[in-house]
């Protein structure tokens, strides 16, 4: 029993971690809260599927076997989001956090309203990688394969990030910026391909999470990339605005608490699980607004 | 040549004039310093040399070439290099880290390599604490780092702002001294924004001294170390 | 008759005070247009335009003179809505559709107007305790948190079924909604606004969003502000949900979550997030362009051809215009500048000095 909690907990915070990871990435560098990662997402879910109106999903891209799809679903997240940048965000290079939120808001709804236009308005069955249904028995616990996944691929993949901003030029680039743009620029570095570098990593863990959510829940919504963008920001907030490893630490944090309440809440309660997460996000931020997870070199610039 | 013109160069922020009008040129290998009181408009004029700060109009050119409506890196990656009002230095980067963020511009793995050890040995500390977050490095330190960064880049002109500002005297003598050191070592042409005038003096060098967003004298440092008394009563304490 | 004005000071002051009654004339005018040129679906256009003008001059009451921009409004317009069905539906009915109600709700049957005004002083109750915690936040970080607010209360409003009805609809509320009523309560709003604008909290208000530190410094409490303009907000945001819902006869939670959200929000910044009179004009012109693209949406009969748009690309469409608008002309339409009268008719001297 607990240790399924402790599963469950990890890989819900792992998911959470990689997108709140999404987020902070892009707000480090431009200082833009990106409302449309949760349509970075929903469009990378689509991306799998051939596009038209029916119940059941045909396969499209999801067809391909697992070790072209991840890379294909991954190279659409990040050309999605640097087109995104080049089209919408470089435009508003020089307007301020709210204007790039708000333009990043009508993008979202802009991208969602193209996905119902395109897919119809109605979930989709979608079928990926069945086989990651079964469970595992591991101790005293009936473990889902896709969670031992899961788990594993957050680790490989925050383990690979923290390499390449600690030890790539394009890492030390990102971290001098995320620090102070200006400066980063009076030595050189130039500023579209850091945030362009930003924002394709950020679409590519847009699309890790696609795959994540497709996995799971097995249906494709033009709605569900909603959900884990808002607690990816709750976790952004928390982790004190920009911060990465504040996101990372904060999105498992959330992953926790949400499996806690799923273990413990009274079954009636359940169904507003993430209600009582918001609502306590809300009251953490009253006592601590800079961020649980703030440092003083990472403090809020906002 | 000159190494550094700037012709009729106008800043504004809103209807706030900055700097209007302001003309000279620098010579090759030259070390030029900048004074005048607050609001004089010498943080804008170098703001504008580098394009951290756009100008209303004027040109500013550098070897010949036109450094006016290109950006920031573009500026830095035609060997312009700038050590900024309050430093600037990235905390979070260790110290090494802060050294190399400037040398993405630089083909010359070899080349940056060299650079790196004569950055330290003429600051020993930055070697000893190489690996520090540089947030935990005091003030003169801090003021080392950021020059030493901008080095870094391989400048053929460097930019200082105010580099005095905030450390006691003593360590203030030992960053000149290793500036005008460092500048004779790598043939550097260097404008430095001092605000006394008394110190730039002392150091030795070309002087301007700007007041209303104008330039309003011309002239050797020393020279005006005569007027001491007065462009202190103006300018505020000597260093 | 009052004493001539003479210094700048007054006469702008005069000036400003002519803004509201120019907006309502302007409303009226809207009106009197749509019910005696217009069909019936013209006067159902204009109708839904002055509840939507509720809403967002609502709105712009915090976003305006905050400089924050708010996701949670459309919780408020929630709130609303059900407090109003709540109050006014038939008991027989609520004993069905919400069994979950509190005897004194479940017997209620109001009359419209106190539960329209009930509606906007518990929708005032709600943000004045969700923003004691929120505006606590700097800038980004409180956009962040309405928005966590506003998926919490449409979380919890799809789930309280006794209560709410959950995800589906709650229905028969009286569609008493003419555009006369909605005019009377867009009015009220743009006179409560201009109102607070001028009042010393809205003035402060403003000085901390155009320089935080400087009012900081001069002493300003931005947060009480804040506090205040976030639940006279509230209050029309609630009142607005409320006319929505006996308009349309018909409420459900996601009525009152992101499209809404994102209608206020395109119209305010389309219009000028800086003036009330952007707020009012991003309505109507908002509004206006919707209804042609409903009809486009419908489809247009050109000769023997028919051109429909899809569902959805109405959306598309305000979504992108936002994005031109946020490019090429960030402050709106209207430039964050009021519609006045020229200070030569408030001087009432016929000619100007100035």
């Amino acid at each position: 029993m607990s240790l399924q909690i402790l599963f469950d907990a990890l890989s819900l915070g792992g998911i959470y971690a990689i997108a709140a990871l999404g987020i902070a990435l892009i707000f480090g560098v431009m200082k833009l809260v990106n409302f449309a990662h949760g349509q970075f997402i929903a469009c990378s879910v689509f991306a799998l599927i051939l596009p038209s109106a029916d119940a059941v999903a045909v396969l499209g891209l999801g067809a391909l076997p697992a070790g072209l799809l991840i890379p294909a679903i991954l190279l659409f997240g990040a050309g999605l989001a640097v087109l995104a940048e080049a089209f919408v965000f470089r435009p508003l290079r020089n307007a301020s956090p709210v204007a790039l939120m708000v333009a990043s808001f009508a993008l979202g709804i802009l991208l969602q309203n193209l996905l119902l236009v395109t897919y119809g308005g109605r979930p989709k069955a979608i079928s990926l990688w069945p086989e990651l249904g079964q469970p595992v028995r591991l101790l005293s616990a009936e473990i889902p394969l896709l969670q031992l996944f899961v788990i594993g691929a957050v680790g490989v993949i925050l383990a690979g990030l923290a390499l390449m901003l600690k030890r790539t030029r394009i890492g030390l680039e990102m971290r001098a910026a995320a620090e102070d743009f200006g400066m980063a620029r009076l030595l050189g570095v130039r500023a579209n391909r850091v945030i362009s570098g930003a924002f394709a990593l950020s679409g590519a863990l847009a699309a890790v999470v696609a795959l994540v959510l497709v996995a799971q829940t097995g249906v494709a919504d033009v709605r569900m990339g909603g959900q884990i963008m808002l607690v990816a920001f709750i976790a952004t907030v928390m982790g004190g605005m920009g911060s990465l490893p504040g996101a990372v630490a904060a999105g498992l944090a959330l992953g926790a608490v949400s499996a806690l309440l799923q273990a413990f809440l009274p079954p009636e309660a359940r169904p507003f699980r993430d209600a009582f997460l918001y609502g306590l996000v809300i009251l953490v931020l009253l006592f601590r607004p800079q961020g649980l997870f703030a440092s003083a070199s990472a403090k809020p610039r906002v | 040549m000159s190494k550094l013109g700037v012709h009729d160069l106008s800043v504004r922020y809103g209807k706030l004039t900055a700097l209007s009008d302001v003309s000279f040129t620098v010579a090759e290998g030259e070390r030029l310093f900048i004074s005048g009181p607050n609001g004089a408009g010498k943080s804008s004029l170098l703001g504008a040399i580098s394009g951290a700060v756009r100008a209303a109009h004027g040109r500013v050119e550098m070897d010949g070439d036109i450094l006016s409506g290109h950006s920031p890196e573009g500026i830095a990656r035609r060997g312009l290099s700038m050590v900024p009002e309050g430093r600037r230095i990235f905390r979070a980067l260790s110290v090494q880290e802060n050294l190399m963020v400037g040398t993405g511009l630089r083909r010359d793995r070899a080349a940056v390599a060299d650079d790196l050890a004569t950055v330290y040995a003429a600051f020993p500390i930055l070697h000893d604490r190489r690996h520090a977050n540089a947030g935990a490095l005091s003030g003169g330190q801090q003021q080392m780092l950021a020059i030493s960064r901008a080095l870094m880049t391989n400048p053929k002109l460097m930019l200082v702002d105010e580099p005095s500002l905030g450390l006691a005297p003593k360590v203030v003598d030992e960053v000149y001294d290793r500036l005008v050191a460092l500048q004779a070592q790598r043939g550097l042409t260097l404008v430095i924004v001092e605000q006394s005038s008394a110190r730039a003096a002392r150091v030795g060098g070309r002087m301007l001294l700007m007041r209303g967003g104008r330039v309003v004298a011309d002239g050797d440092a020393a020279s005006f170390a005569a007027h001491d008394l007065l462009s202190e009563a103006y300018f505020g304490d000597p260093a | 008759m009052s004493p001539q004005p003479t210094t700048p000071h007054q006469i702008r002051r005069r000036m400003a005070a002519t803004t509201p009654v120019l907006l309502a004339l302007l409303l009226l005018a809207f009106v009197l247009a749509a019910t005696l040129l217009g069909d019936r679906a013209t006067a159902r256009m204009a109708a839904e335009t002055l509840i939507r003008v509720t809403l967002v001059v609502g709105f712009w009451i915090f976003a305006g003179n905050s400089g924050v921009i708010s996701f949670g409004h459309a919780a408020f317009a929630c709130l609303g809505a059900y407090t109003s069905a709540w109050l006014t539906l038939q008991p027989a009915m609520k004993t069905l559709l919400l069994p979950g109600l509190p005897g004194f709700l479940a017997q209620a049957h109001w009359p419209v107007l106190p539960a329209a005004l009930a509606a906007g002083l518990l929708a005032a109750a709600l943000a004045l305790i969700s923003g004691a915690a929120i505006l606590r936040l700097s800038g980004i970080a409180a956009s962040i948190a309405t928005f966590a607010f506003l998926a919490m209360v449409n979380t919890i409003w799809a789930n309280w079924t006794p209560v709410t009805g959950g995800t589906s609809s709650v229905v028969g509320l009286a569609r008493y909604v003419s555009p006369w009523v909605a005019l009377g309560w867009a009015v009220a709003a743009i006179l409560a606004a201009a109102l607070h604008a001028a009042s010393a909290s809205g003035l402060a208000l403003r000085a901390s969003r155009e320089d935080e530190v400087a009012a900081a410094a001069s002493g300003i409490d931005r947060y009480r502000h804040r506090l205040l303009a976030y639940t006279v907000s509230a209050f029309f945001c609630g009142v607005g949900g409320a006319l929505m819902g006996h308009f349309i006869g018909v409420i459900n939670p996601d009525s009152f979550y992101l499209s809404l959200t994102f209608l206020m929000l395109a119209m305010l910044v389309m219009g000028g997030i800086g003036s009330l009179s952007g707020a009012v004009v991003g309505v109507l012109a908002v509004s206006l362009a919707v209804e042609a693209l409903v009809r486009l949406e419908k489809g247009v009969t050109l000769g023997t051809t028919t051109f429909a748009l899809p569902p959805g690309s109405q959306e598309i469409l305000i979504a992108l215009a936002m994005i031109l608008v946020l490019v090429f002309r960030p402050a709106g339409l209207l430039a964050g500048r009021e519609i006045m009268l020229p200070a030569r008719w408030v001087t009432g001297r016929g000619t100007s000095n100035q």
